[in-house]
């Protein structure tokens, strides 16, 4: 919130190209701790390749990445982790054969002198749930039962293992129900006040603008612009995505 | 749960206490399957069908057949008396509904954030479809729907059910809006001026209860105020009674939305409560604001402090109109506790001049920030013309 802080994540000049293909050019994002960055831009601007790269499944071709001042790199999904960047691409990533407590410990079992602790992994995901303020009942409900807005918390319950810093969210409200999106809106307001640097993929303007701090637009590879949430209309934003207003190279808004 | 007595350890009272369990777990979560509630309760699904039997039989349960990822499955509710009412709270950044009994129970409650400046045709279809979606939650549906009250962040005019001031709620003039919400979910829809709201619920189920003269104050994005008088909240002639955010307290202020000059909202309102800590914390939102006032920023609590010593002096002069016995505060700025609240007892005590039968107590609002959706849900009770159950013992209305 102190406009003066290091930026929990920072990068600058990052540039992708996929052969001819150049789908980053040159792009800058900042994220800061307790807030909330929205990117968003048309289908092909380059949101879900500037996700894969914060994330570890891309490396950029250049540019630079600072965590805390730290210049690192994110060579693998798994140094990612490491670095506590945590993700829900729009898969979610889960497996509907085993229950909501083994889905947020998969891969990562709690154990006891070797065996499983049941107990203590039931306890965590409880206790992760309420922070969220879940609508999940039991822990050992099977996701195959849950419902797509309860699949999306278990997903983002998932995250909070391993206690992030930084949490990307890939489409978190798409294809859910008003009350689903309502339970996933509160979620990531959750995580805001939890301390949690989020950023959030989304083409729905209205989730956005809910729980968005600020809006990055990335328009075919390159920033269009950096607006304050609560102060910018639904048509600026949409301006910027289709290219009707262009931000000036050089020249970013203040945040 | 029961009167009986039962030793512990017996096998009656380990049933009773699976029973408890079985309803509490129930009332938690509006509804529930079997299964759910085998899994939930770790008890076993012979068990939970006995108890739920049993439940059912006592009246306190309903059953209905429902789906779950395409099987037949029994879901188990809180019984229902009489219907449903639904309370429905737009408020500046997040939309809220409840559905609620006529004791009072609520039995399904969700809330979604909005933008700024969100657009009424947007927000009533959302509204319309929470409605529908918890109505699902609950294994109801519209046909048991007595009524819906909606609380705005704005006056309104009954006669017209439009919002009497034009320019405090950009979009939402010259409609009416109970009709517009009424279209999308074909029930009867009634809409009121969100602290006129807060006062009706304070004033039945609340801190204001036993008396028949209150005030609530509302200090939120903007502030205003419910007056009850007599037992009955009063809207004046065209609902704009309360408008305390517009009383103009400083003459060479900003232009206020209403158009006038000064208005208290401009001064203490959530812009101007924010962008005085723009230079110092960045840019920060009024919940930000709320959090670190509560846990002591020196700031934060400065700019709630001055705001609760501003409303003051603005509610010791309706104090002084109106002669009430309370001042019950709610909002989200009330959440902050004393930080608020004292410097408001003190400007208040300050300028109302001591009667002889006992001083202006000032209060938090019992139902907290429910405060303004319970009192949706009463108003939609209410118009329904069906008698109320009143009390009964229970003090608690909000099981949010």
């Amino acid at each position: 919130m102190n406009a003066a802080r290091v930026p929990l994540l920072s990068m600058r000049g990052i540039t992708k190209r996929f052969g001819a293909v150049e789908a980053l050019v040159d792009v800058d994002l900042d994220v800061h701790a307790h807030e909330v960055v929205a990117l968003v831009g048309d289908n092909g601007a380059g949101k879900s390749t500037l996700a894969k790269v914060i994330t570890g499944v891309f490396q950029p071709d250049a540019g630079i990445i600072e965590m805390n001042g730290t210049p690192v790199t994110v060579p693998s999904p798994s140094v990612a982790h490491e670095l506590r960047i945590a993700t829900v691409f729009q898969d979610l990533a889960l497996c509907d054969n085993l229950d909501v407590t083994a889905n947020l410990f998969l891969g990562r079992e709690l154990r006891d002198n070797g065996v499983l602790d049941d107990a203590a992994m039931e306890q965590v995901t409880r206790q992760v749930l309420l922070k969220l303020a879940s609508r999940i009942p039991s822990v050992r409900m099977p996701l195959s039962a849950l419902s797509a807005g309860q699949r999306q918390t278990v997903a983002i319950a998932r995250t909070l293992i391993g206690e992030p810093q930084l949490v990307v969210l890939d489409e978190p409200t798409a294809a859910l129900s008003v009350v689903q999106t309502a339970e996933v809106l509160t979620h990531i307001e959750r995580l805001r006040d939890m301390g949690l640097g989020v950023i959030i993929i989304s083409h729905n303007m209205n989730d956005v603008r809910a729980v968005s701090d600020r809006i990055e637009v990335l328009r075919h590879g390159r920033n269009n612009g950096s607006y304050d949430a609560s102060r910018t209309s639904y048509e600026e934003i949409i301006a910027a995505i289709t290219g009707a207003t262009r931000a000036e190279a050089g020249l970013r808004t203040a945040s | 749960m029961s009167g009986r007595s039962a030793t512990a350890g017996s096998q009656s009272s380990l049933r009773e206490a699976n029973r408890a369990l079985v309803l509490s777990t129930v009332q938690r979560w509006g509804g529930l399957t079997q299964v759910e509630l085998a899994q939930s309760t770790g008890l076993s699904a012979a068990t939970v069908s006995t108890i739920v039997r049993e439940l059912l039989g006592a009246g306190l349960v309903d059953t209905a057949v429902t789906t779950r990822s395409g099987r037949r499955a029994q879901l188990v509710t809180v019984a229902r008396r009489v219907g449903l009412a639904v309370g429905v709270q737009v408020a500046h950044r997040h939309l809220r509904v409840i559905l609620g009994d006529f004791a009072h129970e609520i039995v399904a409650d969700q809330s979604l954030p909005l933008p700024n400046e969100h657009r009424m045709d947007t927000t009533l279809d959302r509204a319309a479809l929470l409605v529908v979606d918890l109505l699902e939650r609950v294994g109801s549906s519209l046909d048991e729907v007595v009524g819906v009250g909606v609380a705005v962040p704005a006056p309104v005019d009954a006669a017209t059910g439009m919002i009497s001031v034009r320019g405090i709620m950009r979009g939402w003039d010259g409609v009416h809006l109970g009709q517009t919400l009424s279209k999308r979910i074909a029930c009867p829809v009634f809409v009121d001026n969100d602290a006129n709201l807060g006062a009706l619920a304070e004033s039945t189920l609340g801190a204001a209860k036993a008396f028949r003269d209150s005030v609530y104050v509302r200090a939120s994005y903007g502030v205003g105020s419910g007056l009850v008088i007599d037992g009955r909240v009063h809207r004046g002639f065209a609902g704009t009674a309360g408008e305390i955010g517009h009383i103009q307290v400083d003459p060479g202020g900003a232009i206020c939305r209403c158009g006038n000059r000064g208005c208290l909202d401009t001064v203490v309102g959530a812009t101007a409560l924010v962008e005085a800590l723009r230079t110092n914390r960045g840019p920060l939102t009024l919940r930000d604001v709320v959090q670190l006032a509560k846990d002591g920023d020196p700031g934060c609590v400065r700019v709630v402090a001055d705001a609760g010593a501003q409303i003051g002096a603005v509610v010791a002069g309706l104090g002084q109109v109106v002669n009430p016995q309370l001042v019950v505060v709610g909002g989200e700025l009330a959440e902050t506790g004393g930080v608020l609240l004292e410097p408001m007892r003190e400007a208040i005590a300050r300028r109302v001049p001591l009667n002889q039968i006992a001083p202006l107590e000032v209060v938090p609002a019992a139902l907290g920030v429910q405060a303004e959706v319970v009192g949706a849900l009463l108003l939609a009770l209410q118009a329904a013309d069906v008698a109320v159950r009143v009390g009964e013992g229970e003090d608690e209305a909000a099981a949010g």
